[in-house]
């Protein structure tokens, strides 16, 4: 178990415009981290470079306090679950997990004691004589998991390792993956582009972009206050509604394009008359109250645990959570009001304003 | 239901036959382009054929085996055959499987090098053979020299007159000729084995020659297996460059199994003989093919 510290890390891969800008992150230990992003914005290399199996271009990773940069893989005391496994298929279940004691020459009689028990964690003792041919994707995920905990490294490292799993399955063994770390304490990176799977199993989660960190902190703090308009929009589903309007310092509130206000509570400073982006979640939205906003709707979507409105207000699209079933018959409009307290307020760069 | 009245038989003979009658073309070209020839040449070899002799031509049941158990020539051939197919077919994997090796590791210049491997290949064996019987000739070729200078040699002979060393020629030249097939089959099989076995092996703590025992060896066993099965039937029957570069001998030294069939032949113009010697190699490469083939099915099961 160790720290992982990374200062002013960037990569280029030769020639090619920079994949990750200055990335610092400091991972305490035992911490389980969850890197989130849209597809290519660099989750995976980052995580290969923490693994060795990437140059890292500028900065330096350290692990446990040792600056790991020229260091092997071999040599950095991890475990990586990659998203494919990556089992050996020639070996049996058991070779499989055992390989790395093997190669360290660890006496027969530890390896099979930590095998057991391994083994039992994952409830994999039947399957110990298998080639991973004759196992369901949920089993090998397992065997992928075992080969890492065999070996008690210092820090875990996980690349999307769901995503190949069904629905229900990815929801089992998310519980797992959480049970376990709870048990093993170990520094856990983990990347995934479920946002249900960082919110769920982060201690701290780091949304990423374009190669460059977005916000890091804890899932509610992410929910609760993201600190620009991506992070807003990319945590929480459905996703947050943007309507873009002006700052009217005056009336303390901000003018929608139909110069319809929205009290805003808290205090800002900012100059009368700046462009400003509200922000409310789905969830947040008040419908069928007296006063608010009227709003065409476009489509009913029932959940089963709720529907979801697709609505369009001053022809923005916009959408509404609601528990009550009253909305699953179309009507042609509803009101929807947004209660001040739950607005998210971004300026003119995307940038959170209070 | 009453039982369907039974149809006449002239007519149930003929739904029986549509699917013959169908594909009979096809099986008559086949059964005369390459049963025929077969069993005309099998056939041969239980007869006295002599291209010269006009009296030739009949019925001597086993009297050329008889001939083949006590020829000492054949039984020299065969420890030849043994050794020209063994050592060729090894030398061949062994500098195919470094040459893919290294050609699966990105380099600058990889796709040039990768087109440049096959260019040996496309050398007709017959110019291969004469290249090579020149290079290894003292007073045109550099080998003898390189091969003195190194000390290797005590001086600087001809390899391919020297009956202790002329098997070695061919060898070389085969080599030479054949390493292009390997690297390429291999350089095949390698770039199918994912890259993150070869990650996860690495955190794993496994060194580059682990890794190549316990990933690349077991991916490319079933290849390896089914390249030397037929590599080694083809080396065995390969002649071209023997009778090029050495004509079997001297006095036997290079003359396998093959050539001897040939010399049997086209120089001594004995047709029977030539087909009985045939025949027992034919039986041999069987017999070795099938060996390999439940080898490679035990390496296939092995996976499941
Ligand atoms: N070997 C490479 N050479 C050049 N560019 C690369 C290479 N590997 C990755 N990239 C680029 O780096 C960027 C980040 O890739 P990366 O695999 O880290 O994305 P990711 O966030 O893991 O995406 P995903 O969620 O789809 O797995 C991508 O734009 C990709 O095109
Ligand atoms: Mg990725």
């Amino acid at each position: 178990m160790a720290t992982i510290d990374i200062r002013s890390v960037s990569k280029a891969y030769g020639g090619h415009a920079p994949v990750l800008t200055d990335i610092d992150l400091s991972i305490r230990d035992g911490e389980f981290i969850v890197l989130v992003g849209p597809s290519g914005c660099g989750k995976s290399t980052l995580l290969r470079m923490i693994a060795g199996l990437e140059a890292i271009s500028a900065g330096t990773i350290a692990i446990g306090g040792r600056v790991v940069n020229d260091l092997a893989p071999k040599a950095r005391d991890i475990a990586m679950v990659f998203q494919s496994y990556a089992l050996y298929p020639h070996m049996t279940v058991a070779e499989n997990m055992t390989y790395s004691l093997r190669l360290k020459k660890t006496p027969r009689a530890t390896v099979a004691e930590k095998l057991e028990a391994a083994s039992r964690k994952l409830g994999l003792d039947a399957f110990l004589a298998r080639k991973p041919k004759a196992l369901s994707g949920g089993q090998r995920q397992r065997v992928a998991m075992g080969r890492a905990i065999v070996r008690a490294p210092k820090a875990f490292l996980f690349d999307e390792p769901l995503s190949n799993l069904d629905a229900r399955l990815r929801e089992q063994m998310r519980a797992e993956i959480r049970k376990l770390h709870a048990g093993l304490g170990a520094t856990s990176i983990y990347v995934t582009h479920d946002q249900v799977e960082a919110m769920t199993l982060a201690d701290r989660i780091v949304a990423m972009h374009g190669g460059i960190i977005q916000q890091v902190g804890s899932p509610l703090d992410l929910y609760d206050r993201p600190a620009n308009l991506f992070v807003a929009g990319f945590i929480g589903s459905p996703g947050m509604n943007f309507l873009p309007g002006r700052w009217d310092a005056g009336a303390r509130a901000v003018r929608l394009s139909d110069d319809s206000a929205l009290p805003v509570e808290r205090a800002i400073d900012l100059p009368d008359g700046s462009a400003v982006t509200v922000g409310v979640r789905p969830e947040h939205v008040g419908l069928g109250g007296d006063g608010g906003l009227a709003a065409a709707v476009d489509l009913v979507e029932p959940t089963g645990h709720g529907i979801i409105l697709h609505l369009r207000l001053q022809d923005q699209p916009f959408k509404a959570l609601t528990t009550d079933r009253r909305y699953l018959t179309p009507q042609e409009s509803v009101r929807v009001t947004m209660p001040a307290d739950r607005l998210h307020l971004f300026d003119g760069n995307g940038d959170r304003i209070a | 239901m009453t039982p369907a009245p039974r149809r006449p038989f002239l007519q149930r003979l003929g739904d029986r036959a549509e699917p013959w009658l169908y594909s009979a073309p096809a099986l008559i070209v086949i059964t005369a382009v390459m049963l025929v020839p077969l069993v005309v040449g099998i056939s041969y070899a239980f007869r006295d054929v002599q291209i010269l002799n006009p009296f030739s031509g009949g019925f001597v049941g086993l009297d050329h085996f008889r001939a083949l158990a006590g020829d000492k020539a054949f039984r020299v051939a065969l420890v030849n055959t043994f050794w020209w197919t063994v050592l060729t077919v090894l030398i061949q994997l062994l500098f195919g499987l470094i040459l893919a090796l290294l050609l699966d590791t990105p380099f600058r210049g990889r796709g040039i090098a990768q087109a440049l491997v096959f260019l040996p290949w496309a050398v007709p064996t017959f110019l291969t053979g004469l290249n090579w019987a020149w290079l290894f000739n003292p007073t045109i070729g550099p080998l003898p020299h390189w091969l003195h200078a190194l000390g290797l040699l005590a001086e600087p002979s001809n390899i391919l007159s020297d009956p202790n060393l002329a098997l070695w020629g061919p060898i070389t030249a085969a080599v030479w000729w054949g390493i292009p097939f390997f690297a390429i089959t291999l350089l095949a099989a390698l770039q199918s084995i994912p890259s993150d076995l070869y990650e996860a092996a690495a955190i794993d703590g496994a060194n580059p020659f682990q890794r190549f025992w316990s990933i690349t060896l077991p991916f490319l066993a079933p290849v390896i297996a089914i390249t030397v099965l037929l590599r080694t039937v083809w080396v065995a029957n390969f002649t071209d460059l023997i009778i090029v570069m050495t004509g079997g001998g001297p006095a036997d030294r290079t003359q396998t199994v093959a050539s001897y069939i040939f010399t049997q032949a086209f120089k001594r113009l004995d047709f029977g003989y030539a087909s009985a010697i045939s025949l027992v190699l034919l039986f041999l490469l069987l017999a070795y093919a099938l060996l390999i083939l439940l080898l490679r099915q035990r390496l296939i099961d092995r996976d499941k």
